[in-house]
């Protein structure tokens, strides 16, 4: 019963999405795209978090996705539709090697180093000026992606999340969910129950930054240009894990609702406070995480579980 | 049995002399690098010191409280927009603000911490973490309404203080840092062993429910910690202004780099983040003394976080 | 009492429309968190203000919507679509930082209304992605390119040696932050520069203080070993006071201490370290002396908002307006082509201390100004040296030793 409403909705959502641009105007499919882009990155943090591991490398992985899908066009000659793949396939290359060697390490030390690496990622581009354009940067000659046709650009970052959110889906429902809560839960009895742990977390951690990739490629087709600074920003890596807490952590549900709210909530506040607005966002997500600590998700389970426990 | 005990007693031996092998090679580097580029290690140890003051309060948290805190440095820049214009209004030198900074600082961190971050103690770590990033883009922000972003710096005369031997001058001001790092983690150590809060809460930071059992009271054994290590970062807000302009984002990088030393050195190691920040110091300031390497300065850092954590990491694995 | 209320509705929806009709929207962008971003918004409303108080445009009253960019190219696309699709604004004016300003650009391109920009001087992407006319002729770019402002520099300083010949340049180093700024002025001035020979060129990175640096031991004992007649250093203003400071600890005087940040410190001028350093910037308040329609936007500024105007971005924005508004006025609409037309005959006496006209850059075909000017610090205040017919100081020469 429960699920049946539960698909219906996700129906009604996905219907809704598809068609937006045939009654939204151009405004809120800007809104949406950007609102869309952190979703899917915050979808995709979740998903390896759900080992426990938490990456502070977003941002690395996305900006490398973002120069491989760039320079594959302007130095190497691609099609543009292809460099997006092929941004993908770059990180989660990437992703696949780099794994071997710090997938052993837990906590903090796993979070530092994926900090690291995206910062070595940043310095690298920075300094090959001849080949990545340098600090200033690099535009695509032809301009952006579909002539920058606003439809066309709001379905290309909505198939951007719809790759995530299905990888997700494909998480938690074979068997690699439960070899990831396995881990998450208990390392050692996982192990001894023979889940091979390493192999488990390679594949999460590929398919997470291959899809990290994927949405740097996509973003760097729809605006044109990349610069270090841009591709690399902080924000990719802390406005993802933010709106992750904000849903609420280990599920595809709450970093979409974390990110329709801190997404929406930030562009509100911009139109209402022009200046100023980024104070009161950061006060937001202060008290959000004080006053909702498992997220809105968490909120909810509380209160229908209190309901509940009022009819009984 | 016995058998065992001379192979130990070789691995000891072994690892005696790596040891001696590796301080020979940096004793040797160390001379190479004096006669070639005397003001590398000048310039590396004063860089060094920086990095180890406004990290080792972070050591402290994350050792004790086990909290990451992403305001570090926003509390830092806080602290010297405070000096600066107490320093304006007054007259005053910023050296004589260090202690109302560090007093300041400790009782704006104590607020924060009853009225935030106790809360969320016994929340998953990273909502500690995004409460502290929300924490930071608030302080950041406030400052910059209220002073927007230009800059300011009090111009001061001895911070061009500086020593002429041979053909070269060695600035010396930034010894300063130098100084305060050692003075903290020498008096970190003394407080945490020596006295009856800093025990407190050393057995609060390894075991909180054990250090309730016996009286312990946790949370404030917490806010003395998190209101200590702001008050050192406070004095080095006061500190930082010598040296350095300030605008409302100047804080931010210390955060990371501060982060980064902090895992390097590995948590709860204090004299650790002191060895972390002199590597880093001088394998920057080498890279910066050279044109070809001029550069990429900025990667030696993350290179050799990565290296140090993954060294320990195989070692560790090893030695299981 | 109902007939009244429902008459005075009816007033107000018919005052309303009215109103709609008589005003003429404009969008402004800019990154409102920063001091150029902030002064430049408030300078174009100033501007709308003086306009709409001397009777409007063609009996329309202008009317100014600011959005912010935040410096980010994907929020600086959705104030467009903003300010285009919601406010139906007629042009746009604003910007400032060039990876936010590339962002903007397809928004821009689609809708085709005339957008008078007063930052962005990076050529490599900005200009780039703006691409060749006609695609591009909407787009009035008023700062200079970076590649122009490395040209005047080499003809100021030509000229300043011609006209004082106690002046001698022929080494020059430059140290330069390692970003978008400093990397587009090291690549200007090796090619302006170094072109002929004329000049030795040598330069060195370093991490600005913006960015988390602050240590220039490196570069100012690289900067000293080569031993320029001209040191320049292409910074921010966090990096002013502490690479004087650390200048003089390694006793590092050349014969010209030149400075190119986009803003300067607050009370550098007090400082006794400010002495006689020169700088490259398009206005100063020194110019109220000796151009009355600088004294003009000076003082109306101070007035309403009681703070001087930090940099010549707030300028840049208050021309936009003004110059904006002269075009409407001519083309008798807001109709892109027309507007286009009108602005290209645009003959603007600007407080900056030059008429401001439209040419080809490079790339695009709506360039305005592409001169910066050289001034020095001189007991406290900016003074312009060159361009001459502007001057309001002779340049102080050599750059005093360290005692």
């Amino acid at each position: 019963m429960n699920r049946n409403i539960a698909r219906a909705v996700a129906a009604v959502v996905a219907a809704v999405a598809v068609a937006l641009p045939a009654f939204a105007g151009a405004y809120p499919l800007q809104v949406a795209r950007n609102v869309m882009m952190y979703m899917a990155l915050a979808i995709t943090w979740d998903m390896l978090l759900r080992s426990g591991q938490i990456s502070f490398g977003i941002a690395g992985l996305f900006g490398l996705g973002a120069y491989a899908a760039i320079l594959g066009v302007v130095r190497g000659g691609m099609p543009v539709w292809l460099s997006i793949p092929f941004a993908a396939v770059v990180a989660a290359a990437a992703a696949f090697l780099l794994g071997f060697l710090i997938l052993r390490l837990r906590a903090m030390y796993f979070s530092i180093v994926t900090l690291a690496l995206a910062e070595m990622f940043r310095i690298v581009i920075h300094n090959l000026h001849d080949f990545t354009g340098g600090p200033e940067g690099i535009v695509m000659p032809a301009g952006v992606i579909f002539g920058g046709n606003a439809a066309a650009l709001y379905w290309l970052t909505l198939a951007g999340l719809a790759v995530a959110l299905a990888a997700s889906w494909w998480f938690e429902k074979s068997r690699i969910r439960f070899a990831l809560t396995a881990i998450g839960n208990n390392e050692i009895s996982a192990s001894s129950s023979g889940v091979n742990i390493f192999r488990w977390l390679l594949v999460a951690f590929t398919v997470t930054s291959g899809i990290q990739g994927l949405l740097g490629g996509i973003y760097v087709q729809s605006y044109g240009f990349a610069t270090p600074d841009g591709v690399f920003s902080a924000d990719f890596t802390l406005l993802p894990l933010a709106m992750a807490l904000l849903g609420g952590m280990h599920g595809t549900v709450g970093p979409v609702l974390g990110a329709v709210l801190l997404g929406l909530v930030s562009e509100w506040l911009k139109l209402k406070i022009p200046y100023g607005h980024l104070i009161v966002y950061g006060i937001i997500i202060i008290i959000v995480i004080l006053f909702m600590p498992a997220g809105i998700l968490g909120l909810a389970r509380k209160m229908s579980r209190g309901a509940e426990g009022g009819k009984s | 049995m016995a058998a065992k005990q001379n192979g130990n007693k070789g691995k000891h031996m072994a690892l005696k002399r790596r040891t001696a092998i590796l301080a020979a090679l940096a004793a040797a580097a160390t001379v190479l690098i004096l006669l070639w580029k005397p003001t590398v290690i000048n310039n590396g140890l004063q860089q060094a010191g920086l990095y180890a003051a406004i990290a080792i309060p972070m050591g402290l948290v994350l050792g004790i409280v086990h909290i990451v805190n992403l305001a570090h440095g926003e509390f830092m820049m806080v602290a010297a927009y405070a000096t600066y214009f107490a320093c304006k209004a007054l007259g005053m030198d910023p050296l004589f603000a260090v202690l109302p900074a560090a007093a300041v600082t400790a009782l704006l961190g104590w607020v924060v911490f009853r009225l935030t971050i106790q809360r969320a103690l016994k929340a998953p770590e990273l909502n500690q973490l995004i409460l502290t990033f929300g924490i930071a883009i608030a302080l950041t922000q406030v400052v910059n309404i209220l002073f927007t972003s230009q800059t300011y710096k009090i111009p001061l005369e001895y911070v061009s203080a500086s020593i002429d031997i041979g053909e070269n001058t060695f600035p010396v001001w930034s010894y300063v840092f130098v100084a305060t790092a050692i003075l903290y983690a020498v008096g970190l150590r003394l407080f945490l062993t020596r006295t009856t809060a800093g025990k407190a809460a050393v057995a609060v930071g390894q075991n909180p429910r054990g250090a309730a059992i016996v009286g312990i009271d946790v949370n404030r054994s917490y806010g003395l910690v998190f209101a200590l290590a702001l008050a050192l970062v406070g004095a080095m807000g006061a500190l930082f202004l010598t040296k350095s302009a300030i605008f409302p984002q100047v804080g931010s990088p210390y955060t990371m780099k501060s982060f980064c030393l902090v895992a390097m050195a590995g948590i709860g190691n204090i004299p650790g983040i002191l060895g972390a920040s002199v590597l880093l110091g001088l394998s920057e300031q080498l890279l910066r003394a050279f044109r070809e390497t001029r550069a990429w300065a900025d990667i030696v850092f993350f290179v050799l976080i990565i290296a140090v954590i993954l060294g320990r990491s195989v070692s560790w694995r090893r030695k299981k | 009492m109902k007939k009244l209320l429902s008459s005075l509705a009816a007033l107000a929806l018919v005052s309303g429309a009215a109103f709609a009709q008589s005003t003429i929207k404009i969008g402004g962008i800019w990154t409102l968190a920063d001091i150029t971003g902030k002064q430049g918004s408030a300078a174009a409303q100033l501007a709308v203000e003086e306009i709409n108080a001397a009777g409007g445009i063609n009996g329309k009253k202008l009317e100014l919507i600011v959005a912010d960019d935040e410096g980010k190219a994907d929020k600086a696309a959705a104030a467009v679509e903003k300010l285009a699709t919601v406010d139906k604004v007629e042009a746009f004016i604003g910007g400032m930082a060039s990876g936010a300003e590339v962002g903007k650009i397809p928004a821009y391109a689609k809708y085709g209304k005339v957008v008078v920009a007063t930052g962005a001087a990076s050529s490599a992407i900005v200009e780039k992605a703006l691409g060749p006319s006609p695609g591009s002729d909407y787009y009035f770019h008023l700062h200079p390119w970076d590649y122009n402002q490395g040209a005047s520099y080499a003809e100021g300083w030509d000229a300043i040696q011609k006209k004082y010949p106690r002046i001698q340049i022929k080494k020059i180093f430059l140290a330069y932050e390692e970003g978008a700024f400093g990397k587009s002025s090291w690549d200007a001035t090796k090619a302006l520069f170094g072109a002929d020979k004329r000049y030795t060129i040598d330069g060195a990175p370093f991490k600005s203080a913006l960015l988390g640096g602050g240590d220039y031991t490196a570069v100012l004992e690289a900067a000293k070993a080569f031993k320029p007649d001209l040191f320049l250093w292409a910074g921010y203003d966090a990096d002013a006071l502490p690479m004087l400071e650390q200048a003089k600890a390694l006793k590092f005087s050349p014969g010209i201490y030149l400075g190119a940040p986009p803003g300067w410190p607050i009370g550098f001028g007090s400082s006794k370290l400010a002495r006689n350093v020169s700088l490259y910037g398009m206005w100063s308040p020194a110019m109220n002396d000796t151009n009355a329609a600088s004294k003009k936007f000076y003082d109306a500024y101070v007035k309403k908002y009681r703070e001087e105007p930090a940099t010549y971005f707030a300028l840049l924005s208050y021309d936009a307006v003004r110059i904006l508004a002269d075009g409407i006025k001519a083309a008798g609409s807001t109709e892109p082509a027309a507007l286009i037309k009108a602005l290209e005959a645009t003959k603007y006496a600007s407080p900056l201390g030059e008429t401001i006209t439209f040419k080809s850059s490079n790339i695009i075909k709506h360039q305005g100004i592409t001169r910066q000017k050289i001034l020095q610090w001189q007991n406290g205040i900016q003074e312009v040296i060159w361009p001459f017919e502007v001057a309001t100081a002779e340049p102080v020469y050599p750059f005093p030793a360290w005692k």
